[in-house]
């Protein structure tokens, strides 16, 4: 009978650890199949996650530094009222709230667009790094998308007409070379629907703010 | 006279039933094990070794972000205690304090909850029959970029992606700044490599649901790949959900807010 309590024991114990060592295993296979990508598009991947894990480097950097000013601050009864208005500024900047002035591209752009080219232009110059972009006079947030509206491209509710311009403020170099990329958004639009492009690099450039009211009313803050 | 079982007999039945009890236990593990290992198995015979360094370095950079992101989730956590504690002047504190609150809740930097709608969306199970391209068969970049804009125009307030069916792994929410990119069959959200099923959840006026289902966006491009090629597709509204804040790089490099020194 003790036999047999053992013998059940071990079956349970060697059973336990192998569906565990399984879990483990399965847990550390890599998110995507990269073994399904060609050697082309894993070095384009990777140019991206480099690029991305500098931007985040810094950002923690950033973050850092103004975790030591509120301590100094704080060790010293000083107020920290400056810290956190740079912080609404710079929050406003990025989520469209602010105007916002940087060095970045110019693009003017010609031809029979759809939305959906308005809408892959604009994931581009995200993916390149743009910290703010605008289409003609309309500050890109979030929400913004190009739709098809009663006559003509709109975004936000704004029409865009055939010819148009798009501001974004990056890297004047780094969204320059992602947008003429062989291949890339620029000449396959220029194939596709025979679109004209002039991507002119500018050291300062202005964008506006949105004009759009972000305030959601479904969605709440989690305490 | 009572009977009793050999002492040899007794021994042989013992050993041979602890030697049953770890050949199931290991059977039943190798079993399992070999699910795993064969598809893995099967796919490394192509690889090349330069794509193997390739596979690797890239690997390397998905686990640096990972751990990236974690830390600045923790010092925004730290600088956010900072600016709800201060010992400046109250009128003022409360009042950026509310400013800095509106602001994150506006542009995705704040976790947020309402009611709203899931969606999921993963490569067909269809054999693609002789001829056809397989890549109609998988979900796309276009896919999802369709599918979020038809989510924004239908009214949705926020909105995240995230990816695979491991557990724990992070959803990524849609900002100002966000990318919708394909890299070959891979997709990045927010430069983080996301793989089938997707999963898409969304927080807005009561009917996003119905909303998107009913757009000509999601009609005309969603819905027809989803027919003609069985990509797996769910998806339903929800009274409540609760959507992450965003996490990742929010501090500028080349622009400053206008009117900043």
């Amino acid at each position: 009978m003790a036999a047999r309590v053992a013998q059940a024991s071990l079956f349970a114990v060697a059973l336990i650890i192998g569906i565990l060592l399984v879990g483990q295993l399965r847990s550390q296979a890599p998110a995507i199949e990269l073994s399904n990508l060609s050697a082309q598009e894993l070095s384009t991947l990777i140019e991206n996650l480099a690029a991305s894990n500098v931007g985040l480097g810094d950002s923690l950097a950033d973050l850092r530094e103004q975790i030591r000013e509120y301590e100094r601050r704080e060790v010293d009864g000083q107020s920290t009222l400056a810290i956190g208005e740079e912080d609404l500024e710079r929050i406003g900047a990025l989520g469209g709230l602010r105007a916002m002035e940087g060095q970045g591209v110019l693009v003017r752009a010609e031809g029979s667009f759809d939305p959906k080219a308005v809408n892959d232009l604009i994931y581009e110059l995200r993916n390149a790094g743009a910290e703010a972009i605008a289409v003609d006079d309309v500050r890109i947030t979030a929400r913004s998308v190009a739709v098809l509206g009663t006559s003509a491209i709109e975004i936000d509710g704004v029409p865009i007409d055939r010819s148009f311009e798009i501001t974004a403020i990056g890297s004047r170099d780094g969204l320059a070379s992602a947008l003429g990329r062989p291949g890339g958004i620029l000449r396959q639009l220029q194939q596709s629907i025979d679109a004209r492009f002039e991507v002119v690099e500018r050291q300062n450039l202005t964008l506006p703010a949105t004009e759009r009211d972000l305030t959601p009313h479904a969605a709440r803050t989690v305490e | 006279m009572t009977r009793r079982l050999a002492p040899r007999s007794r021994s042989r039945f013992t050993r041979s039933g602890w030697a049953v009890s770890i050949a199931v236990a290991l059977g039943l593990i190798g079993f399992v094990g070999a699910g795993q290992w064969n598809s893995s198995l099967a796919r490394q015979e192509f690889i090349t070794s330069a794509q193997t360094v390739l596979v690797r370095r890239a690997e390397q950079l998905q686990r640096e972000q990972e751990q990236l992101r974690t830390e600045i989730e923790d010092a925004e956590a730290r600088v956010l205690g900072f600016q709800e504690s201060d010992a400046g002047s109250q009128t003022a504190q409360e009042r950026l304090n509310q400013e800095l609150a509106a602001a994150r809740l506006a542009t995705g930097l704040a976790t947020v909850s309402g009611p709203g709608m899931v969606l999921e969306i993963a490569d067909s199970l269809r054999e693609v029959p002789p001829g056809e391209s397989p890549t109609n068969y998988i979900v796309l970049v276009d896919d999802l970029r369709d599918i979020v804009t038809a989510l924004w125009a239908s009214g949705a307030e926020a909105i995240t992606i995230s990816g695979g069916l491991s557990e724990g792994v992070p959803a990524e929410r849609l900002v100002a700044t966000s990318s919708i990119y394909g890299v070959g069959s891979a997709i990045l959200v927010n430069i983080a490599p996301l793989s089938p099923p997707y999963r898409i959840e969304a927080i807005g006026p009561v009917g996003l649901h119905d909303r998107l289902m009913a757009h000509p966006i999601y009609i005309a491009r969603v819905a027809p790949r989803v027919e003609a090629y069985g990509l797996q597709f769910a998806s339903e509204p929800r009274d409540e959900l609760t959507i992450p804040a965003f996490v990742g790089n929010t501090r500028l490099r080349w622009g400053v807010p206008v009117g900043d020194d």
